[in-house]
């Protein structure tokens, strides 16, 4: 068959239909089924350099839409239906696929993102059409959008009494090391300013280039200075080789031990349990946590994904960020977006893996626990200490923010939200 | 201070050693071949790969991954080298493109084998720890096997290119193809062998160097950078580019940063080399390379 133009255009006219189809049709029916379904958009990358993370997160998500589906879904009998989209870890798709989510296939709420780069991108997609995104990371805080509900530890909840535990156990002088971008030069700032409280000192801050893997410099300037305690905001492949290089050079954790918010079970498999032994982590929630729903947890994720899968505090956030918005749904009874922002989600508690968590009635961050951990062999960690209560999220830390808060009862946010002014953030001065 | 300056000149040294392993392959491929190799970054992120899977499936240690690592990646290279690079030659551009193609296409199949969480290499047993070395710190063994190491790999390198006969072929091909190639010389095949070699080289560093640093499909792009900054600085075409490249970037960024810190150290040793490229475009021994030619 003789390929020329008009037979290639024809062709191709016709197989583009016939591809756009199902497009088509259900575009016309998905009015009948709406009655009986309810779509919740999934928007974490599965490609490029943070899928590592961010696919656990997309997994322990449709894994709790199944477990919600399978007890009867949500408002009497309706399924939910995870709408997948991969942002690719390019910021700028991110946006495109949140706008998507939201025009196009009409979620009722996004599940998603984890850098806070990813987060600011889509927010004011979010806030522009109104609509809801359930954020699971732990961040640097000092935001809160009317359109966002943040499920993930705020500095507070995981560096206020790591600090005074820390200087009261291994010493007050600290050496800081950290990745060099916003995240790690935040969490300096809070920690710094809690080690001014708690009559502790910085001995040296240092900041190493993303990507920057050769610490033989910064672990001789530790040794030099013999610092009490390393403080790491470290991220990704930095942590692996930081924690080598460091038991490579002979410094152990009963010298001097790297204390940090950040690594976690995931990194520890990647370099091997026996540079992070005895090293402390400070989180919310860890795999060795030990309740009923997290040994539910953790076995059903290891049954759905592998019996090598490691679960970490950022996936058990997207985990049960995904039942707030199931529990939200029924008690409002509707998809609307305002009666879920106002009425459903916020006071919303849930018994997860960590223990009883709530979403602030006031200022859309949640309720968590606090937790250090030491690594052991098995690439675990030890708890060794736990909060006695669980801890307020506070978005803007009274150390160094005394007069800003965020609370979206508040009578003026209200009014200017209703106003329907292009600031949707729920900050006050007070 | 004294000796905190004394260990950082010992560290600097093991940083020399870890840019000599993983910029070798490289200039060797630019050297003789021409070919700027994209996807070098890739080939030493394939050599951890493999190498982890060496300890992991075969229980073997870095001692083992290392001829194995050579191996599979130089054959990895040879494939590559007679389908993608065999009909590029001579069009720089090109070839340019067609590796980084190679890069992706390495990242995505690693990817979907492996999966993207970090993989873990450790160091073999005997070279665990320290020993006690002038300065405040143990010196590691693993990084005085590095060290040894690549000058190891320098002196069977330079042992392969003036001491053999193919050597000898390989040195003729890079001063003068056309002439070579009058002369009986199969340029194709020295090519295709040369490409194979260097890109062995880039499966050793990747055996020697997942031990220290992470094991991730991205892990390449920051080796390929500072394999390029070596070559820069140190000129290609000649072999001794390689390690005095790696010891003027090796050495003042591990300097410079005790002074200051490690992105002010980053960032004067890119300012170093943007200077030393200013007054001698083709690199340190680049130069001398070109004129010797010219009047030869």
């Amino acid at each position: 068959m003789k390929i020329n133009r008009r037979r290639f255009l024809k062709t191709a006219a016709l197989t583009g239909t016939a591809a756009a189809f199902p497009y088509f049709y259900t575009q016309k029916f998905a009015k009948a089924e709406e009655s009986d379904e309810i779509k919740v958009g999934i928007l974490h990358s599965l490609s490029g350099t943070i899928a590592i993370i961010e696919r656990s997160l997309h997994n322990a998500e449709l894994m709790a839409i199944e477990e919600i589906n399978a007890a009867g879904g949500v408002m009497g009998g309706k399924k939910l239906v995870p709408v997948v989209e991969d942002p690719q870890s390019v910021v700028r798709v991110f946006r495109q696929k949140a706008k998507k989510l939201l025009l196009q296939d009409k979620v009722v709420a996004v599940l998603g993102c984890y850098t806070s780069a990813s987060r600011q991108s889509v927010l004011p997609e979010f806030e522009n059409n109104n609509g809801i995104l359930l954020y699971p990371t732990l961040y640097e805080a000092q935001e809160c959008s009317y359109n966002c509900f943040y499920t993930g530890a705020v500095p507070n909840q995981q560096l206020d009494d790591f600090a005074p535990w820390v200087i009261d156990k291994f010493g007050p002088r600290h050496y800081l090391i950290g990745a060099n971008y916003i995240y790690p030069k935040e969490t300096n700032r809070e920690w710094k300013a809690l080690l001014d409280n708690f009559g502790g000192e910085t001995v040296a801050e240092e900041y190493a280039p993303l990507g920057h893997t050769e610490f033989a410099t910064n672990i001789n300037k530790i040794a030099s200075l013999q610092p009490d305690v390393v403080f790491s905001t470290l991220v990704g492949d930095q942590i692996v080789a930081f924690y080598k290089q460091f038991k490579q050079f002979g410094i152990t954790a009963e010298d001097i031990p790297i204390c940090t918010p950040i690594t976690t079970e995931q990194e520890i498999k990647g370099m091997g349990p026996e540079y992070a032994l005895g090293h402390y982590t400070s989180f919310n929630y860890f795999q060795s946590v030990d309740s009923p729903e997290n040994a539910d947890f953790v076995s059903r994720y290891k049954a759905t994904y592998g019996e090598d899968e490691v679960t970490n505090a950022v996936m058990e956030a997207a985990y049960f960020q995904t039942y707030f918005l199931a529990q939200a749904l029924d008690k409002t009874g509707s998809t609307d977006a305002d009666a879920l922002i106002t009425e459903g989600l916020p006071g919303q508690e849930f018994q997860a893996p960590q223990g009883k968590v709530k979403i602030d009635e006031k200022n859309h961050h949640t309720y968590l626990w606090a937790r250090i951990g030491q690594a052991r062999e098995d690439g675990q960690f030890d708890i060794v200490w736990k909060s006695e209560d669980w801890i307020r999220p506070d978005p803007w830390v009274d150390l160094l923010y005394p007069d800003r808060d965020c609370d979206f009862t508040d009578p003026r946010v209200i009014e200017r939200i209703k106003s329907g002014d292009r600031d949707r953030s729920g900050t006050i001065e007070i | 201070m004294g000796d905190a300056v004394l260990t950082q000149f010992f560290s600097g040294f093991s940083l020399v050693a870890i840019l000599i392993i993983a910029a070798l392959g490289l200039a060797v491929i630019f050297g003789v071949a021409g070919v700027i190799n994209m996807a070098h970054g890739e080939f030493i992120m394939v050599g951890a790969y493999v190498a982890s899977v060496v300890q992991s499936g075969l229980g073997g240690n870095t001692f083992w991954s290392i001829p194995i690592c050579f191996v599979a990646v130089g054959l990895l290279g040879l494939v590559v080298e007679r389908t993608v690079i065999r009909g590029l030659y001579d069009r720089p551009l090109e070839t340019l493109l067609a590796t980084w193609g190679v890069s992706l296409i390495l990242i995505v199949v690693i990817k979907m084998i492996f999966g993207t969480e970090l993989h873990y290499v450790g160091s073999p047993e005997m070279l665990q720890g320290g020993f006690p070395a002038p300065g405040n710190l143990p010196f590691p063994w693993y990084r005085l096997f590095l060290i040894l190491l690549s000058i190891l790999l320098l002196i069977a390198t330079f042992v392969l290119f003036f001491r053999t006969k193919f050597g000898l072929a390989v040195r003729a091909v890079r001063r003068n193809r056309s002439m070579s190639e009058a002369m009986g010389i199969n340029t194709a095949r020295v090519d295709m062998l040369i490409f194979a070699y260097g890109s062995g080289l880039a499966g050793v560093a990747g055996a020697v160097l997942a031990p220290i640093k992470t094991v991730s499909p991205t892990m390449g792009f920051p080796y390929a950078v500072d394999s390029f900054m070596v070559l820069v600085l140190g000129g290609v075409g000649n072999l001794m580019g390689v390690p005095v490249g790696a010891a003027i970037i090796g050495e003042g960024e591990t300097i410079l940063a005790f002074l200051f810190n490690s992105v002010i150290g980053k960032l004067l040793v890119f300012l170093l080399i943007v200077l030393v490229i200013r007054i001698v475009p083709r690199g340190i021994f680049g130069y001398q390379e070109r004129t010797l030619g010219h009047r030869r």
